[in-house]
């Protein structure tokens, strides 16, 4: 249903506030049909927020923006789906060792990448995968 | 006892319902134009706010998003529960507008939580501002919206056996699909003509027992019945948000013992925002059509 929504209505984006709207309503989808995940991305907030520099705002497109410095490491939507920009390498690393790493669901042919969370155990491939877009932007940072 | 009842938890459904029951009887006051109209400010700015301020008073109240979400849809439920009451919205107006204030008040929490976890006054105040603003802008503005609904069938009779059906028509006897009608929305179910030329009465009438009064218009046999609606119900439930100003038939002989019937339908809505509300409307329209005129191709073809 997502997939369809953005493929044939993501157009829809650029209204100012629907995506928003839209991220309320996954919201209300997933209080309904997995509560827990709602949890889980309280969990990965908590947690993102105790590593130095980061900050948590709101997606432009609506979802939880996990941000290092002022530059985005990745935004959960609230459907659960983390959308990461890291490189096409990792990218194809990741894909290779973990079938739950995907591409992302627009952006094919890039170094974004998109994971569904729907079980315990994807909040822990989430928080790895921050975490190691977090360790690239610092060691980017400090060799700058 | 008092602290019990006027917690954190209690005062941010209490406040943000009255906050907004306040603030429609204020847009009430300031259109101009009312004669029923609810608009846009009332389903979008509104509980957008009644969010911001429920999550004002649970800003200490330590939780998380799925109690948030939880808690918000409560206050949803609450509102509807007010708006049945004091406002005196039937159950069919409440079903419909129930997603939009939920999704609205959601994001009203979630936002209000994001504003006063940063604690920046200037722009909280800023966004309260802002939106208060686009609310006294939209009461003072005018609202007039209206459309149309075409939609069309084949049906295996000539037109000549069609006409028959199309002024007047026997009572329609077979269950409605459409779920809107079975959970008690009215839909058509007859309809009489006191003559067979342009200037006469008809009357649409539906389930429930509510009549529309219509005048033929244009009567052109075999081709075209157009009427004007000249008196219809207003009541609590969807029938006081839209009037339907016209209606019309068209009959296309295809030559092959065939005729395309087209039915169309102006109507006007009197709530807003109308890329919401227009939906239903549009829905509501098509299958008041559908229904009618797939009674008129049963008895064509039956004959």
């Amino acid at each position: 249903m997502f997939v369809f929504i953005i493929r044939y209505f993501g157009f829809l984006k650029f209204i100012p506030g629907l995506a928003l709207l839209f991220d309320a309503q996954l919201k209300l989808w997933t209080l309904i049909v997995n509560p827990n995940l709602l949890d889980w991305i309280d969990d990965i907030e908590h947690e993102v927020l105790t590593w130095p520099g980061t900050t948590v705002t709101t997606h432009k497109y609506g979802g939880l923006q996990f941000n290092y410095n002022g530059k985005e490491l990745g935004h959960i939507h609230s459907n659960g789906l983390l959308d990461m920009l890291l490189n096409r390498k990792i990218k194809q690393q990741l894909m290779q060792q973990d079938r739950r790493v995907q591409d992302h669901h627009s952006f094919k042919n890039s170094g974004w990448i998109s994971v569904y969370m729907k079980h315990h155990d994807d909040k822990q491939l989430a928080l790895a995968l921050l975490e190691r877009a977090y360790n690239l932007h610092a060691d980017k940072a400090l060799n700058n | 006892m008092i602290n019990s009842i006027f917690s954190p938890k209690n005062n941010g459904f209490v406040f943000s319902n009255a906050f907004g029951m306040a603030a429609i009887s204020i847009s009430k006051l300031l259109m101009n134009d009312f004669n029923g109209t609810l608009i846009f400010s009332e389903f979008v700015i509104v509980p957008f706010l009644m969010g911001i301020i429920s999550a004002w008073f649970w800003r200490n109240v330590n939780f998380g998003s799925r109690q948030l979400s939880a808690w918000s849809c409560y206050n949803t439920v609450f509102a509807i529960f007010l708006s049945a009451l004091i406002l005196k919205e039937g159950v069919i107006c409440l079903v419909i507008v129930a997603p939009l204030l939920m999704c609205f008040i959601i994001l009203g929490a979630f936002t209000g939580r994001r504003m006063f976890k940063k604690n920046n006054q200037t722009l909280n105040a800023s966004i309260f501002v802002m939106l208060f603003g686009i609310f006294v802008f939209d009461s003072l503005s005018v609202h007039h919206y209206e459309n149309k609904v075409a939609d069309t069938i084949v049906i295996n009779a000539p037109p000549a056996e069609v006409w028959k059906y199309v002024v007047a028509y026997k009572r329609i006897e077979s269950p409605s699909k459409y779920w809107f009608f079975r959970i008690g929305m009215p839909s058509p179910v007859q309809s009489t003509a006191d003559g067979y030329y342009q200037g006469a009465k008809r009357k649409c009438i539906f389930s429930n027992g509510y009549v529309f009064d219509e005048k033929i218009v244009t009567y052109e046999e075999n081709k075209d019945l157009t009427f004007d609606i000249t008196k219809q119900p207003r009541d609590p439930e969807i029938m006081g948000h839209i009037d339907i100003l016209r209606g019309q038939f068209l009959l296309k002989d295809n030559h092959n013992g065939t005729t395309t019937l087209t039915g169309n339908s102006w109507y006007r809505l009197y709530v807003f925002p109308v890329w919401y509300y227009d939906i239903w409307a549009e829905s509501v329209t098509r299958n008041v059509h559908l229904r009618v005129m797939e009674h008129i191709k049963q008895l064509a073809e039956t004959k």
